[in-house]
């Protein structure tokens, strides 16, 4: 007589209890992961960690890295590079994930709303978010920002005005596909309503999606908010920014290339860093 | 028949984006802390200057009939006065537009043949590939302006092989009839002026097309390695054909298919890459008239470079759906 086996679900590879086998692929994705966390504590810590104060003139101007006391150099009224690099990766970093955020719970708000409504609600919602998408984020987010007058609240908001509907189409698409699944009519025939499918029965399937967009997109806001910054369309003058402390002393690249360039090498090194760790999260969360 | 309805279902959706994004540029500027009329006049006028200024420029009128001239206004390629340069924003795109339209062209067609190279070496497992792969991630993950910086230090500095800044440096380069000088070059019978126009071209074009090649690429090899584990490439690998011809003979047309919509949408990001690299390399374009209208808050500038690059970029996706849909029939929307 044949018995049948219970199904067992696998359980997702970030559940399984933790090894230290540095041969699995495994414990590497998850030291890959935790750079987000380590990233985010070298932010909190930036003025720990920064010799010097990054606003004032510290020593002689334009030391060579390595040269009076300044590790990365300093700038052309004597400030210390590495101090503002750590300060701008702070910004950087923490502008980075507030845009993420925000565009992880608008996005995450509309298509779960279309998702799970369907009908006209969803059709407006999902051609809205169409008409975003049809358009150049980055060339829009200039637009908004210049209009609202150039600072770094008013680039947050409107980086996050352009990069919400990306999540919303994922969820959206996510939402949809779980809808049809039986254990959504099981539990509307066990009465549920609608807000409790909602949250309970589909949004709970359509977050790992959501999870590892995100932290793939880290990099890529690094990137497009280092871009602005560079235009001139982030916090002023003093403030230590890493694209707009590189667009100033654009003039200095030929005679002393590390006030330029330092700014630029943090940008790709958070860039890098943000890279590392999504694909770190997106192999725990997805192994293909 | 439905290709024809393809066609004007897209070109619809086209229109009602670019009112979209019309109507979305209007309401910024609307929404702006800045008065046009005081950017115009100055601190000083009298109230009755004032009044007439808001006048002239139907400012007392109500909202929706301002959008309706505005609309009127673009249509007849009316972007206002630059309050900086105090021209027509119009007259000012046109001169700066060819030294981008250069760059972006060139930037794109050095992304395609970047990708392709990327794409074909990886599925073909070319002796190198990796290497090649490797560097190309790590050039996605430079900010752009720093690809740049980079640029001129290797190449201008020390090397000195390629030129730092501008567009050439040749005093009497020909104007006209194109604007673009890799092209007037060859129409003036100036191969000189081409040639050196290209060596300009070729740094900070590189540095925009870096990114995108990294995205249209992995979106290309993907999807040819989907096709290269289908059923018919089993069969035409059964017949004895070798994979060369598998690859270019059957594979190829119909992998190609998603990465040109991945063209398509990476020109956005190329867009915003021109505006900065323009700044390091001193590339008289759209890029450095934004960056001189920004710290001065002119508004009608950088919402005429807005409106100008959205438009194109709307456009040109739209041409690539049409041109998928031609090409391959199962497409639609």
């Amino acid at each position: 007589m044949a018995v049948a086996e219970p199904f067992v679900v696998p359980r997702p590879a970030w559940r399984r209890p933790l090894s230290l086998d540095l041969r699995a692929p495994r414990t590497w994705s998850i030291i890959g992961a935790s750079l987000f966390a380590v990233m985010t504590l070298i932010a909190l810590a930036a003025p720990l960690l920064s010799p010097h104060d990054p606003l004032v003139p510290v020593g002689i101007p334009l030391a060579a890295p390595g040269h009076g006391g300044f590790l990365l150099g300093s700038d052309s009224i004597g400030r210390d590079v590495l101090s503002r690099c750590l300060y701008g990766m702070r910004a950087s970093w923490f502008a980075a994930l507030v845009v993420i955020a925000g565009g992880f719970l608008i996005g995450g708000l509309v298509g779960l709303v279309a998702g799970s409504s369907g009908g006209w609600i969803d059709n407006l919602l999902m051609r809205i978010t169409d008409g975003f998408l049809a358009l150049p984020a980055p060339v829009l987010a200039i637009a908004v920002v210049a209009s609202l007058g150039p600072s770094f609240t008013h680039t947050l908001i409107a980086v996050s005005v352009v990069w919400w509907p990306f999540y919303a189409r994922i969820v959206r698409g996510e939402i949809s596909k779980l809808a049809a699944r039986p254990h959504v009519e099981a539990a509307r025939l066990a009465g549920a309503g609608r807000v409790r499918i909602a949250l309970r029965h589909l949004l709970p399937g359509a977050l790992p999606a959501a999870v590892v967009t995100a932290s793939l997109d880290v990099g890529n806001l690094v990137l497009a908010l280092a871009g602005l910054s560079f235009l001139g369309l982030g916090q002023s003058a003093p403030a230590p920014e890493l694209g707009a402390d590189s667009a100033r002393n654009l003039s200095l690249l030929l005679q002393q290339w590390w006030v330029p360039v330092v700014p630029g090498i943090a940008v790709a090194v958070l860039a890098v860093i943000a890279n590392v760790a999504g694909d770190s999260v997106r192999n725990l969360i997805d192994p293909e | 028949m439905t290709q024809v309805r393809f066609v004007g279902q897209r070109f619809a959706a086209m229109v009602i984006i670019v009112l979209a994004l019309a109507a979305a540029v209007f309401a910024l500027q609307k929404m702006s802390p800045l008065d046009p009329v005081h950017a115009r006049l100055g601190g000083q006028a009298s109230q009755g200057a004032i009044a007439a200024e808001r006048h002239a420029l139907g400012l007392d009128r109500p909202i929706v009939t301002q959008f309706g001239h505005y609309l009127a206004g673009l249509v007849h390629g009316d972007l206002g006065d630059s309050y900086r340069t105090r021209r027509p924003v119009t007259t000012d795109l046109l001169a700066y537009v060819p030294a981008t339209a250069e760059l972006a062209a060139t930037g794109l067609i050095i992304a395609l043949v970047l990708a392709i190279a990327f794409a074909f070496a990886s599925t073909l497992r070319v002796r190198g590939a990796g290497l090649f792969r490797l560097g190309l991630m790590l050039g996605a993950s430079v900010p752009t302006f720093l690809l740049g910086v980079f640029g001129i230090l290797l190449f201008y500095q020390h090397f000195g092989w390629l030129p730092a800044s501008g567009r050439t440096s040749i005093g009497n380069a020909p104007t006209g009839p194109t604007h673009l000088l890799t092209l007037d070059g060859l129409l003036h019978g100036r191969p000189d002026v081409t040639w050196d126009a290209l060596k300009h071209l070729l740094m900070p074009a590189t540095a925009i097309a870096l990114g995108p090649a990294v995205a249209i690429g992995r979106v290309l090899r993907s999807s040819l390695e989907g096709e290269l584990s289908s059923d018919y490439v089993r069969t035409a690998r059964a017949k004895g054909r070798s994979e060369r011809q598998i690859l270019l003979g059957h594979v190829v047309r119909n992998a190609v298919g998603a990465a040109v919509s991945m063209t398509g949408l990476q020109v956005g990001l190329m867009f915003a890459g021109v505006l900065v690299v323009e700044q390091v390399f001193g590339w008289p374009g759209l890029g450095l008239y934004i960056a001189e209208s920004i710290p001065v808050a002119d508004f009608p500038a950088i919402a005429g470079v807005t409106l100008l690059l959205g438009s194109a970029y709307v456009v040109i996706n739209a041409a690539v759906d049409v041109i998928q849909a031609a090409a391959d029939p199962r497409i639609r929307v």
